[in-house]
């Protein structure tokens, strides 16, 4: 996104102009409902987590400070952490069955995928498959890096290593110079 | 100073700030270095950058329908705030006409109990004030009527050859009274002034006044064998009498 169009919307969410949330739809609603859907795996879920994401960023959005996070940066906390909190309201109701479900829907989703976004899917390819499995967990599981650690039977070092190589490995692909 | 910014960088703090998982204390270190270090802001911009790249990778078209569900939902929210901005206004502005309202009426109701002790403090020294005339007059009759009282001519010696007054004295009720009918014109600068000895103490009854005295009677403190009199003193009266200017001596 242009630096112009994000102070732009910066300001429309400052003087809580609703056109900021269209704007914000517009440009991250793909990207942040993949986020949601990556973390809940229910497109149905994955629905209410960006309607809940989107009216938290709308109350939010006097409090968005740019000297402390790019636009998206606060736009993902946001929706990841709307979406790890349904999973687990979800979780504790504990619907197995939903689980089983889950996956069926997850690979709908998957097949719904842009087109235009396949170039970046391809990228993702690029990444070595023991980076992204760290940079999943992390990011998608909500999982801490212990946490990660345990359940990949990883050591905490590596994890910590192969997250900081694996951010820089996609700087590698978006800049190869 | 390196050294630090080194081991900083080499900690997973900035990865775990980049996600919101770190705690309340390492917020504010991550964010101290990140305002403080040139090299921490960059390779924190660049986490920012790379987070947007590995998210978009997972970009999925939103359903139809999504966007009208979002934006419908955010102007319900938005009218409802507007709606509860508008009851905050008329809830405000009813809470500061009441404050305005009971500040007046408390204004009100204080300067009113102040009136009201001030009232009743002026019955209170009425009433005693009355009570004492009341009793005054009541022990004149008694003394008066009793057959029992004597009735004393009190005449001015020559410094005060005009002087006339009756005392009246009733040894059964131990009252007394006197009344000076007449007294010798003095000087601007003079007054006549009573005394009584009781007990051996020198009682200071007051100045007496003739215009205004002439049909009062003045009680006397009882007491055997006291004596009263009337002296001239300086105007406005005096502490203690000047015997050498005594005009009148009663003995009872």
């Amino acid at each position: 996104m242009s630096v112009l169009l994000e102070k732009h919307i910066v300001e429309l969410l400052h003087e809580r102009n609703d056109k900021a949330i269209s704007l914000l739809y517009e440009h991250y609603g793909d990207t942040l409902f993949g986020v949601a859907l990556k973390v809940v795996r229910d497109e149905e879920l994955a629905q209410d987590v960006l309607q809940e994401s989107f009216v938290k960023i709308w109350k939010k959005s006097d409090s968005y400070d740019s000297s402390k996070a790019k636009l998206f940066t606060w736009l993902f906390r946001i929706t990841r952490n709307t979406a790890i909190d349904k999973l687990r309201s979800v979780n504790t109701k504990t619907t197995k069955e939903i689980q089983m479900d889950v996956s069926d829907v997850y690979t709908l989703g998957v097949n719904s995928t842009r087109p235009e976004f396949m170039d970046v899917k391809e990228n993702l390819e690029k990444i070595e498959n023991k980076y992204q499995i760290v940079l999943e967990a992390l990011f998608f599981e909500g999982m801490t890096q212990q946490e990660a650690s345990d359940e990949l039977n990883i050591p905490l070092g590596t994890i910590k290593s192969r997250l900081k190589i694996g951010l820089r490995e996609l700087k590698k692909i978006y800049d190869p110079d | 100073m390196k050294e630090k910014i080194k081991i900083f960088l080499d900690s997973d703090l900035l990865e775990k700030y980049l996600l919101d998982t770190t705690t309340d204390e390492e917020t504010l270190r991550v964010e101290r270095y990140i305002a403080m270090y040139p090299e921490v802001r960059e390779v924190y911009n660049e986490l920012q950058d790379n987070l947007e790249s590995f998210a978009k990778m997972y970009a999925v078209k939103t359903p139809e329908g999504l966007k009208n569900k979002i934006t419908t939902r955010i102007k319900t929210e938005r009218a409802g705030r507007k709606k509860f901005t508008k009851y905050l206004v008329a809830a405000s502005f009813a809470a500061l006409l009441f404050a305005g309202v009971a500040s007046f009426f408390w204004n009100q109701n204080q300067s009113l109990q102040q009136e009201n002790t001030i009232v009743n403090n002026k019955i209170k020294t009425l009433e005693a004030d009355m009570r004492q005339q009341l009793e005054d007059v009541r022990n004149q009759f008694i003394v008066l009527n009793n057959p029992q009282t004597r009735r004393l001519s009190v005449r001015g010696n020559k410094k005060a050859k005009e002087l006339k007054a009756v005392a009246y004295i009733n040894p059964v009720k131990k009252l007394s009274y006197i009344n000076v009918s007449k007294l010798p014109n003095l000087p601007e600068n003079q007054c006549f002034q009573m005394w009584a000895e009781v007990n051996g103490e020198m009682i200071n009854l007051g100045i007496i006044e003739e215009a205004s005295d002439k049909e009062k009677l003045l009680a006397l403190p009882y007491s055997n064998n006291a004596v009263s009199y009337i002296t001239i003193e300086p105007k406005g009266g005096n502490l203690s009498p000047t015997l050498d200017n005594k005009v009148a001596n009663i003995k009872y």
